[in-house]
């Protein structure tokens, strides 16, 4: 593919460049491309940030439903300056934060421990299935996973 | 797909799989393209439409029609199995692209209607058509922004595409709407624009105004004046089908069936529910 010299209005840069700085304002905090309506992309990027939010608790239910009506803000100050790796890692990577941090409330721990159990993630690429028997916990609930099935056996009270 | 008349039909996701296939009229349906896997089990539902006869439309929403570079060649040929496997009589995509250098944006992203970039589309769908044994209808999406340095004129950009390269029209009678109510146009005006006779199928779907922008969110009610839209295309060109999306947040089976005998009523077609 050709790259334009000049376009009208006196820009250089190639259409390549110039959908790599718009997909950056809205998906990593990237400046507003020059001639750009900066209100208008700035909604863009907050619907954005809603859309992904609605992905991510389809895929996630308990953890979107432990924050209630915070869930949408909530996820989009964590997204804003993460483009999305789809709405399964992302979720995955927000819970496994939350877990680390202490922060993931008792009603979202049975949903990761059973995640982790089934499949390897390296935060990196794509989960694939284990083959391995694992036991894995997260916020006081612990998943067993044996030849591909997973059990929550212990849905633990936090004190 | 031009020679017969399909109707009314829907959206098919896997939330409502149930309500879909008890659809006693239904003739027509679409389904994301990425979600149905090349080899293997179809989701549950899916070929029990397609052993009625509904005719299964995937409509791929990944593929990047619009981005400066090549499209990916694993995923044009997902697309093309799927529609193979489902014997469907053509596929759709969008003018719009969804990454960048890697980058992904997690949403269809508007093109500058300039001749660069109906240069990058047309070789994208060149690619695509090559791998393809069914037509594809290209869809113009809805944006709340446009590039600042447009060169042509929305529909002389659309119609340039599909002279250039003989795709049918998948056209969005919610995304002409939401487009010019957020610039203040007419959205009419753009129908007279565009070349109706080759509108494959139509999208309707729900929006809502937040901040003072109409979005094309696809989990809110259609709204009167979509349906009125859909009334106006038909009244000047009724295409083959005309198909309800909807994405989340799902009504109750009563309001969805309202949606669809709204949608026959405006386009003429006979009621599917």
């Amino acid at each position: 593919m050709k790259d334009h010299d000049a376009q009208p209005g006196g820009s250089v840069a190639s259409l390549r460049e110039r959908q790599a700085g718009l997909v950056e304002a809205l998906t990593s905090g990237g400046p507003v491309p020059q001639g750009f309506d900066a209100r208008l992309v700035d909604a863009a990027r907050v619907a954005l940030l809603r859309k992904r939010a609605g992905e991510v608790a389809r895929q996630w239910p308990s953890l979107a439903a432990a924050f209630g009506e915070r869930w949408v803000p909530e996820f989009a100050r964590w997204a804003a300056r993460r483009p999305t790796q789809g709405a399964l890692r992302d979720g995955w990577d927000l819970a496994r934060e939350l877990a680390a941090g202490g922060d993931l409330p008792a009603v979202a721990g049975a949903e990761l421990a059973i995640r982790e159990a089934g499949w390897r993630y390296d935060g990196g690429t794509a989960p694939r299935v284990r083959r391995a028997p694992a036991i894995r916990s997260a916020a006081g609930s612990v998943a067993i996973q044996i030849a591909g099935r997973v059990r929550v056996v212990r849905p633990v009270r936090r004190p | 797909m031009t020679s017969s008349e399909y109707g009314v039909g829907i959206g098919w996701r896997p939330e409502i799989a149930g309500f879909v296939a008890e659809l006693p009229g239904l003739r027509f349906a679409e389904v994301v393209a990425e979600s149905v896997p090349a080899r293997g089990d179809l989701p549950p539902g899916l070929d029990e439409l397609r052993d009625r006869g509904v005719a299964v439309v995937p409509h791929g929403v990944r593929l990047s029609l619009g981005g400066a570079d090549p499209v990916e060649p694993e995923r044009v040929q997902h697309l093309a199995a799927v529609a193979d496997r489902l014997g469907a009589p053509l596929v759709s995509e969008h003018i719009a692209f969804v990454r960048a250098a890697g980058v992904e944006a997690g949403h269809l992203l508007p093109l500058p209607r300039s001749r660069e970039a109906v240069d990058a589309v047309v070789a994208n769908v060149r690619r695509t058509q090559a791998a393809l044994d069914v037509p594809i209808a290209l869809e113009p999406i809805a944006a709340l922004f446009d590039w600042p340095d447009d060169e042509l004129d929305e529909g002389a950009f659309l119609t340039e595409i599909l002279d250039r390269t003989g795709a049918l029209l998948l056209l969005d009678v919610a995304n002409v709407y939401a487009n010019a109510r957020n610039r203040g146009t007419d959205p009419a005006e753009l129908l007279d624009h565009l070349p109706l006779g080759r509108v494959a199928y139509v999208h309707v779907a729900g929006g809502a105004e937040h901040g003072g922008l109409y979005h094309d969110t696809h989990t809110d009610a259609v709204p009167r004046p979509v349906l009125d839209l859909l009334a106006e295309l038909c009244a000047r060109h009724r295409p083959p089908a005309v198909l309800l999306e909807r994405d989340g947040d799902y009504p109750p089976a009563a309001e969805l069936r309202d949606e669809l005998d709204a949608i026959a009523k405006a386009s003429g077609y006979p009621a599917v529910t």
